[in-house]
């Protein structure tokens, strides 16, 4: 049987569903705010305390409203023109693409992090199934699962940044320090410390779990048997046999979760007053500037089809079997 | 292949702490509200004021009872929760249903808008409808449904393709059974397992949601929730009211996320049709 290279089936389908998802959202995008009583510029300043005179509403809206067709919208996506932002009077792809570092680096950071740590902590206590140390820590990550992203960072940043002041409670670098790079570095490490352990907590109990579960189900599969009784080494049946196969279930519930995850970054990055993508839109949503909420919308979005897309071609790959489905 | 469900969940220590805790947040739903002596929305009081005989948990920045208003947040939660699963349920199984007993082309579009749904950030789309429409509890709820059904409509529908080729229900719909009476009598009451677990994840999914959608403020501000009061009394943690304030939402809101996510491991365990098979 020759390796699949190319277009499979499979792969077209997947590209067919994302690309339908994404014209979708880009659909909703543009009808939205279209559908909307009144513009954007009535329900900034309505819902605010300051009152314009007629001239002023005209300016603002001339400024901010441009009445245009769908393919004129479609062209302005493509050229990173997404409209300025109300409260802080910036384009929009410039506000997105300067929050998106530090989002990258600390949810990035953490999925890493967590994703690895799981799954490995996880094909190890599944190979010790029934053990003291697997029950325990079973049970342990069975309640932490319960604790949303919110519980958890409260109590984080309350412990060890109000009550002990061993981290800074905001931000993501100390404003105005004349730093070198190595203190740079530190400083930058030291604020993403505890954003950062949040997330790494609250991603590991799902991985973890995840992977034991799927980790047992294997290692109760016949071919595990063949392995051993070939007399392969444990390592190799361990990790060539059973965590291979114990990896698809994991990549497929991620997709699953991400919308979760996305809602928990805004809210930890919102607590921890982490300069990301979740503050920008926080703010932008408390100052209703609406032009940016879309913006942020739209981008995540993005994003999250382009991870998900990601993962399908790549669950393929693992998963020879994929390949020939359909 | 009928296993004794009830005895093993009364037998599953994870089972029952998570009742228990249900149980628990369902009484300081039903009565707490008739319980507590103020109305949540009062802002006759005295702002700050520490806990006292008149107020246990003291007196929010708005010269609010935060007893009362937390018990009306945690009910808020929960039945935001509970609808949002429940019709999230009922639209994902007869989705399903459709699509495996129909197949063709129902399947074909049904299937095909699931894997779209399954692929769009589904809150992105809440927080763009929440900002710019700024609509009640029920709206955002609905939208959640909408966005909540593919999972389920999944598994229903791969549940009903294997029912439909075993000789029971072959044999009934030979006799002459409608596709109602078949998909009633037959394929609905034997996928019961599918509904508690789907129920449970979404509950648990749109409580989720609505605290984190409070939180960013994207619900009616008069409106009490867990999520919105957290967020307040994040805002004053420096006036020390961490522990009558914060931290009673807080576990409030763990409980609830706990309670609904010790059930659907329980559930699954026991009642998944692949685990099951094992056991039978």
């Amino acid at each position: 049987m020759g390796k699949h290279s190319g277009l499979t089936r499979a792969k077209v389908g997947h590209l067919f569903t994302f690309g339908l998802a994404a014209w979708v959202l880009i659909c909703l995008s543009y009808a939205l705010p279209r559908l909307m009583p009144g513009d954007f510029v009535t329900a900034m300043f309505a819902s605010s305390h300051v009152s314009l005179t007629q001239e002023q509403e005209s300016q603002a809206r001339d400024y901010f409203k441009r009445e245009e067709g769908f393919a004129t919208y479609l062209l302005r996506l493509l050229r990173l023109d997404w409209g300025r932002s109300y409260a802080l009077s910036q384009p929009v792809s410039s506000l997105i693409f300067q929050a998106l570092p530090w989002t990258m680096l600390l949810a990035g950071g953490a999925h890493l992090i967590a994703s690895l740590l799981g799954f490995v902590i996880g094909v190890e206590a599944a190979w010790r199934r029934n053990s003291r140390t697997e029950k325990t820590l079973v049970g342990a990550m069975t309640f932490m699962e319960g604790v949303p992203e919110m519980a958890l960072a409260v109590v984080i940043l309350g412990l060890f940044a109000f009550q002990l002041h061993w981290f800074p409670t905001a931000g993501a670098q100390t404003p105005y320090a004349q730093l070198s790079l190595g203190g740079r570095l530190a400083d930058m490490a030291h604020h993403l410390a505890l954003p950062m352990t949040t997330l790494i907590l609250s991603y590991f109990p799902g991985n973890f779990l995840l992977a034991r579960n799927s980790m047992v189900m294997v290692l109760g599969e016949e071919f595990i048997l063949t392995a051993r009784a070939k007399g392969l080494p444990e390592r190799r049946v361990r990790y060539h046999h059973a965590a291979r196969n114990a990896l698809l279930p994991v990549v497929t519930r991620f997709g699953l979760r991400l919308a979760f995850m996305v809602t928990g970054v805004v809210v930890v990055e919102t607590i921890f007053s982490y300069p990301g993508l979740g503050t920008l839109l926080f703010n932008a949503i408390r100052s209703r500037d609406l032009p940016l909420i879309q913006g942020v919308v739209l981008f995540s979005s993005a994003a999250v089809l382009a991870v998900n897309l990601a993962l399908e071609l790549l669950y393929a790959r693992i998963d020879p079997r994929a390949g020939h489905a359909y | 292949m009928h296993i004794d469900v009830k005895s093993m969940l009364l037998k599953d220590r994870l089972f029952l702490i998570g009742a228990s805790l249900v149980s628990l947040l369902c009484l300081i739903c039903l009565v707490g509200p008739h319980a507590v002596p103020f109305d949540p929305t009062d802002m006759s009081f005295q702002p700050f004021a520490r806990p006292s005989w008149g107020h246990p948990l003291g007196v929010n920045d708005a010269g609010q009872d935060i007893l009362s208003e937390l018990v009306h947040a945690v009910r808020n939660s929960l039945a935001f929760g509970a609808s949002v699963g429940l019709l999230g349920l009922i639209l994902g199984v007869v989705l399903g249903l459709a699509a495996g007993w129909f197949g063709g082309i129902t399947n074909r579009v049904i299937m095909s808008s699931a894997d779209v749904f399954m692929a769009t950030p589904a809150v992105m789309i809440l927080i763009l409808v929440a900002a710019l429409f700024m609509p009640s509890p029920t709206v955002l709820a609905l939208v959640l449904v909408g966005l909540s059904w593919p999972t389920t409509a999944k598994a229903v529908r791969a549940q009903s393709l294997a029912l439909r080729g075993e000789q029971h229900v072959r044999a009934s719909a030979h006799m002459g059974g409608s596709a109602f009476y078949v998909i009633s009598r037959h394929l609905i009451p034997e996928m019961f397992p599918l509904y508690v677990v789907g129920f449970v994840a979404k509950a648990r999914m749109a409580i989720f949601m609505e605290a984190s959608l409070a939180f960013l403020g994207l619900f009616d501000p008069g409106r009490k929730s867990l999520g919105g009061m957290i967020y307040y009394a994040l805002r004053y943690y420096y006036m020390d009211v961490w522990w009558n304030w914060l931290a009673p939402a807080v576990v409030c809101l763990c409980s609830a996320m706990m309670a609904a996510g010790f059930l659907a491991i329980s559930l699954e365990k026991i009642m998944d049709p692949r685990l099951r098979s094992k056991w039978a």
